[in-house]
């Protein structure tokens, strides 16, 4: 295909419209260079000039431009030189005849070659993917940043409608008419639209968007399929560090592609950003990631080793009792034995090793606690491949991002999530199964492998995806290995010390997988996990008394709710653990009363569960909070001082059965950890301090309220009033951050008003700090626990009221 | 040091001039009525320059409180006060060598909450004749003052004696018509009568030269905000009557206050627009840098102010 012959002459941006596009003029500049076939090329690039750690050559997609890496440019110089280039024939770079990939390539390379000398890193996004990992064979770069790019169609997988489309109509779609450069506008915020398609107005100038768009390979005939294997290729041997940044919400390259490109890079690290769509450089500031992950790379921290010491699978209790007829758990849905267990995981297993699901693979769990859940994970586990739990609770929206951002290769659920989340395309490009009967047995039409050989499992192997609650923020995922699950088995196993014959009860859903894990048999209360508050006496009662249970595992909604409706009844427990600190003294009391069991309040999270033996829970602290007991053997527990001249701060904790990061968002793990003294510290997010051992919980840093006489902890100023007023409360911060005023908001039906003056006086006396204003009213909960006040939120409103209007 | 401190009659001006006096210093007070405070006291009237220069002759300090503060004075007598009476001051105490100017946070007020607002740069946004005077007056200080000047904004000052905050509150509520905007939610400053004339005499001693207090206002509060609710309460209980008031909405308050304020023909509107906007916003203020700079930090704030209000009330 030839050169439109009235192409116009180059027109560079002027400096007006680079300085209105938040660029800076002296960046632009024209480069010539004997690119591909010994033709000479003229590029526009935008080059800032200068930087000492190196250069970062960043390569767009189609249709854009360079100004797609305007946040790059911006914030990693004059650190690093960035230099983004508009590619032959596009952007403000002379039109001339089409180039398919490998001549992109090799212009990529000609004009690095004479261009940077020194360490190099390329960024790509969309097609400009193909073209620097091709280049990168030749350029050796020291790292790669790949953002929502492909270097070829996942298996199975149709082409993306969009692309099939464009292609189909080429000429009319992409140079005749402005829909292709005007659609990829369409796609990020509105005030890129104008700098993104500046360049491409007019036909004649989008004549290389529409030779991009024809040159992308989907059949094997095309011209560049080849090429595009050999990128593949390349790919699949780079051994440098690679950073994927991920739009969640690309319509063209979803996260069906991110999985391929996290299988063929084991090492890269991972950020996905769920809102975020195809043009993630415009839609979210990576500079501030990049440079981050940059100084990383090159002054490396040391992260967790596993020596990979034998450790007690979590198999290893079910290939002990594969004959064993004792129940293991049971519920309203049913009873299972170990033998069951054991028979129905192994069909299970068998039927996904012959469908294909290797070792390290994800599989999402969409099963609410059951028989079904436990031979599912059982199943999972002896493939190797990863279960992602994602607990029913959190709802179905944020169901379905957690398993999107997953991206799991099967889904297993029961036949009416498998149809909501294949309706819902929770996981696109998965393969959804659910039992078929009781036997353990998937509707899936694959053969059955009855003979694979179990997987070797290292410490190091991961295990499991689990959530956090989002009770206290996003939702996140937490990875697990085989290595801490076995450590948390034991852990957990300590400290609940059970008889080998007792059985244990809980309202958490993920918790009944322990189950088999514990060795202990779980029985699980009739109510729905989904709503912890709706486990009253009489539930816990049916499932407690009949059963021989000793030992129960509650959220403190159901706590709440069992005192709420025990009226006056007894039922006795010899162990209660209340997991979701703070718990107030005053529901310790009350479970103690009712069961006369040891109740314990636990210190703990989703990343590291659990960090204290939760004894002594009425204890009152020197500062004030709710003791959570002593630090578990094994945990290692620090607290820094967030302030100078105080005695609590924030909680560090490390422990063998601790997460081993969050998943797909290196940002957000990368924050969360810190070093210190040789050893690797979560950071937890919640403040507190310890006294006499004894480690007492101030609640979450996010709501500590800085007064101009220093940071005081939420649940210090409420743990008094509460008891005062025999009420819930909650403290919270007006203004801004340093001079910040404490309000203290009393549980009471309605919006918020101003306190009657009786109260306000109990208040200020019981208060261990100066409180500017008593409120009445409704206090926001989390939709998930019902039991966490969202003081966020409630600090806005608050700030909203007293602002007046 | 000599201090020459005006309108000595006024809340203000008694406390400071008592407490300048109480440390040591020779207080003489100039105003147009005896202050009965047992000081020098010179009678004239700030408008008249040669009054004003005589009294300041042989001073060090000027503490220049007195202004004319009414809800709605004819420009023409606000500007002859506010205005020449404090050029008049300015001229005095240049001769003397150091000022402190008191102005007020009026000034700057933007009928938009003020939430936790730090130290900063003058700013103003006067719209009556008494805050666009109050403006006039403290750019004239800060602009032109050619000895060490320091400019304070005391905010809402109250306690035993007020005739402003405290005495408005209790007429109204003896004849049964005290209202407040929405139930007096918006959070605001307040400063005790003893925390605002510490901040003064604290501000005179900063007027030294290079000192970081010279040439920007300072708010003074008594850094101790409340619902304004809550202090109106305080302030009925303190005088024994029951804490009991209207509350009306706010945007409904400004619309009547702008009414009541257009056709009313005599000099004191029961309620201005301005009145019942700054009646129905937040407005209080980050301390920090003020107590910092100032070495002062309020002693009393609002509890105590209304104990001492009450002993004052109810003997």
């Amino acid at each position: 295909m030839a050169g439109d012959p009235a192409a116009p002459r180059p027109l560079s941006p002027t400096p007006e419209q680079l300085s209105a596009w938040g660029l800076n003029p002296a960046w632009s500049r024209r480069v010539s260079f004997v690119g591909a076939d010994q033709l000479s090329v003229d590029w526009h690039i935008l080059d800032t000039g200068t930087g000492t750690a190196g250069t970062i050559v960043c390569v767009h997609g189609n249709p854009s431009w360079g100004y797609l890496w305007r946040d790059l440019l911006k914030t990693l110089s004059p650190k690093w030189r960035v230099i983004a280039v508009d590619q032959t024939g596009m952007g403000y770079s002379q039109p001339g005849p089409a180039r398919r990939l490998a001549q992109r390539i090799d212009d990529l390379v000609a004009f690095v070659t004479q261009e940077v000398s020194g360490l190099l890193v390329l960024a790509a996004h969309d097609w400009g993917g193909p073209v620097a990992i091709g280049a990168s064979a030749t350029l050796s770069p020291v790292a790669m940043i790949l953002t929502n790019t492909a270097v070829g169609k996942p298996e199975g997988l149709r082409v993306p409608p969009l692309i099939s489309l464009a292609r189909t109509f080429v000429g009319f779609s992409c140079r005749l008419t402005p829909a292709f450069v005007r659609g990829t506008g369409w796609m990020t915020a509105s005030s890129h639209r104008a700098a993104l398609s500046a360049p491409y107005r007019g036909a004649s100038r989008r004549a290389a968007v529409r030779d991009f768009v024809a040159d992308i390979p989907l059949r094997a005939r095309d011209p560049s399929m080849a090429t595009l294997e050999e990128v593949a290729n390349t790919l699949d041997t780079y051994e440098g560090p690679v950073l994927l940044l991920w739009g969640g919400r690309d319509l063209v390259f979803h996260d069906r592609f991110l999985r391929d490109l996290r299988d063929r890079l084991p090492q890269a690290q991972v950020q996905r950003y769920a809102d975020a769509a195809h043009l993630l450089p415009l839609d979210v500031e990576i500079g501030v990631v990049v440079e981050k992950w940059l100084s990383g790379v090159f002054s490396p921290t040391p992260t967790r080793t596993w020596d990979d010491a034998p450790y007690r699978s979590v198999l290893a209790g079910l290939d002990e009792r594969q004959q064993d007829d004792r129940v293991i758990y049971e519920g309203p849905d049913g009873a299972l034995t170990w033998a069951q267990l054991a028979q129905r995981s192994t069909t299970a297993a068998q039927q996904l090793h012959g469908a294909g699901l290797k070792k390290g693979d994800r599989v999402g769990l969409l099963i609410p606690p059951s028989p079904d859940l436990l031979v599912a994970a059982a199943a999972l586990w002896r493939v190797g491949a990863v279960p992602v739990v994602a607990d029913a609770s959190s709802g179905l929206g944020p169901l379905a991002r957690l398993l999107r951002a997953a991206s799991p290769r099967y889904v297993i659920g029961t036949k009416r999530s498998v149809f909501a989340a294949r309706l819902l395309r929770f996981a696109p490009g998965a393969t959804f199964a659910s039992f078929r009967g009781r036997h353990g047995e998937l509707t899936l039409s694959a053969a059955t492998n009855s003979d694979f050989p179990s997987p070797q499992l290292l410490a190091s192997d991961l295990a499991a995806i689990v959530h956090t609650s989002g009770a206290t923020g996003p939702a996140k995922a937490v990875r697990y290995t085989h290595g801490a699950l076995a450590a948390q088995r034991a852990a957990v196993g300590n400290l609940l010390a059970m008889d080998a014959d007792a059985a244990f009860t809980t309202s958490f859903g993920p918790f009944m997988l322990l189950a088999p894990l514990l060795e202990r048999r779980c029985v699980r209360p009739d109510f729905p996990v989904d709503r912890a508050s709706d486990l009253g006496f009489d539930e816990l009662a049916a499932a407690v008394t009949a059963r021989g249970v000793t030992t129960a595992w509650l959220s403190p909604a159901s706590a709440l709710s069992v005192v709420a409706t025990a009226k006056g009844r007894s039922l006795p427990l010899g162990l209660v653990m209340l997991a979701g600190a703070p718990i107030a003294p005053s529901l310790v009391s009350a479970v103690a009363s009712i069961t006369g069991a040891d109740v314990r309040a636990p210190y703990g999270m989703t990343e590291c569960l659990p960090v204290t033996d939760g004894s002594d829970p009425t204890r009152v602290g020197r500062l004030g909070g709710a003791s959570t007991g002593r630090t578990l053997p094994g945990c290692v527990l620090r607290v820094e001082p967030i302030a100078e001249n105080i005695e609590w701060g924030e909680i560090l904790v490390a422990a063998p059965w601790m997460f081993d990061g969050y998943d797909a968002a290196w940002s957000v793990d990368e924050k969360s950890w810190v070093e210190i003294e040789g050893t690797r510290f979560h950071r937890t997010g919640d403040v507190g301090y310890l006294d006499d051992a004894v480690l007492f919980h101030l609640g979450r840093y996010a709501h500590v309220i800085w007064t101009d006489h220093g940071p005081v902890a939420s649940v210090a100023v409420e743990g008094p009033l509460a008891a005062a007023l025999e009420k819930r409360v909650a403290a919270v911060g007006l203004g801004p951050r340093g001079t910040q005023l404490v309000s203290v908001v009393i549980e009471a039906p309605g919006a918020l008003r101003l306190a009657r003056s009786d109260i306000r006086e109990l208040v200020r006396s019981a208060a261990p700090v100066r409180v500017a204003s008593i409120l009445e009213g409704r206090l926001p909960l989390d939709a998930r626990h019902q039991s966490k006040i969202d003081r966020s939120a409630l600090s806005s409103s608050a700030e909203i009221f007293h602002a007046g209007r | 040091m000599r201090v020459l401190v005006t309108g000595g009659t006024s809340l203000l001006g008694a406390h400071v001039a008592r407490l300048l006096a109480a440390r040591g210093d020779r207080v003489t007070c100039f105003q147009r009525r005896p202050s009965n405070l047992g000081l020098t006291d010179v009678l004239g009237d700030l408008r008249d320059r040669e009054a004003v220069l005589a009294a300041a002759r042989d001073h060090e300090a000027v503490v220049h409180i007195a202004a004319l503060v009414a809800p709605r004075p004819r420009y023409a007598s606000a500007y002859a006060v506010n205005v020449t009476g404090t050029a008049n001051v300015l001229e005095a105490a240049t001769r003397c060598g150091r000022l402190l100017h008191v102005s007020t946070p009026s000034v700057a007020f933007r009928n938009v909450p003020t939430i936790g607002a730090a130290a900063q740069a003058a700013t103003y946004d006067g719209n009556d004749a008494y805050t666009l005077t109050k403006v006039l007056a403290e750019k004239l200080v800060l602009e032109h003052s050619a000895v060490p000047t320091v400019v304070l904004r005391p905010h809402l000052i109250w306690g035993p004696g007020d005739t402003q905050l405290v005495g408005r509150i209790l007429d109204r509520a003896r004849r049964g018509h005290l209202a407040i905007p929405d139930g007096g939610r918006a959070m605001v400053d307040t400063t005790y009568i003893d925390d605002a004339a510490e901040a003064v005499v604290a501000g005179l001693d900063c007027c030294v030269d290079a000192h970081p207090a010279l040439g920007r206002p300072w708010v003074v509060t008594g850094g101790d905000p409340r619902p304004l609710g809550e202090l109106v309460e305080g302030i009925l209980r303190a005088a024994g009557l029951a804490p009991r008031y209207k509350s009306i909405p706010a945007p409904l308050a400004g619309v009547v206050g702008r009414f009541i304020g257009t056709v009313w023909l005599g000099a004191e509107p029961p309620l201005t627009y301005f009145a019942t906007r700054q009646l129905s916003v937040a407005h209080w203020f980050d301390l920090r840098e003020t107590r910092e700079v100032l070495r002062w930090t309020p002693r009393v704030g609002v509890e105590e102010g209304l104990l001492q209000l009450r002993a004052s009330l109810r003997p």
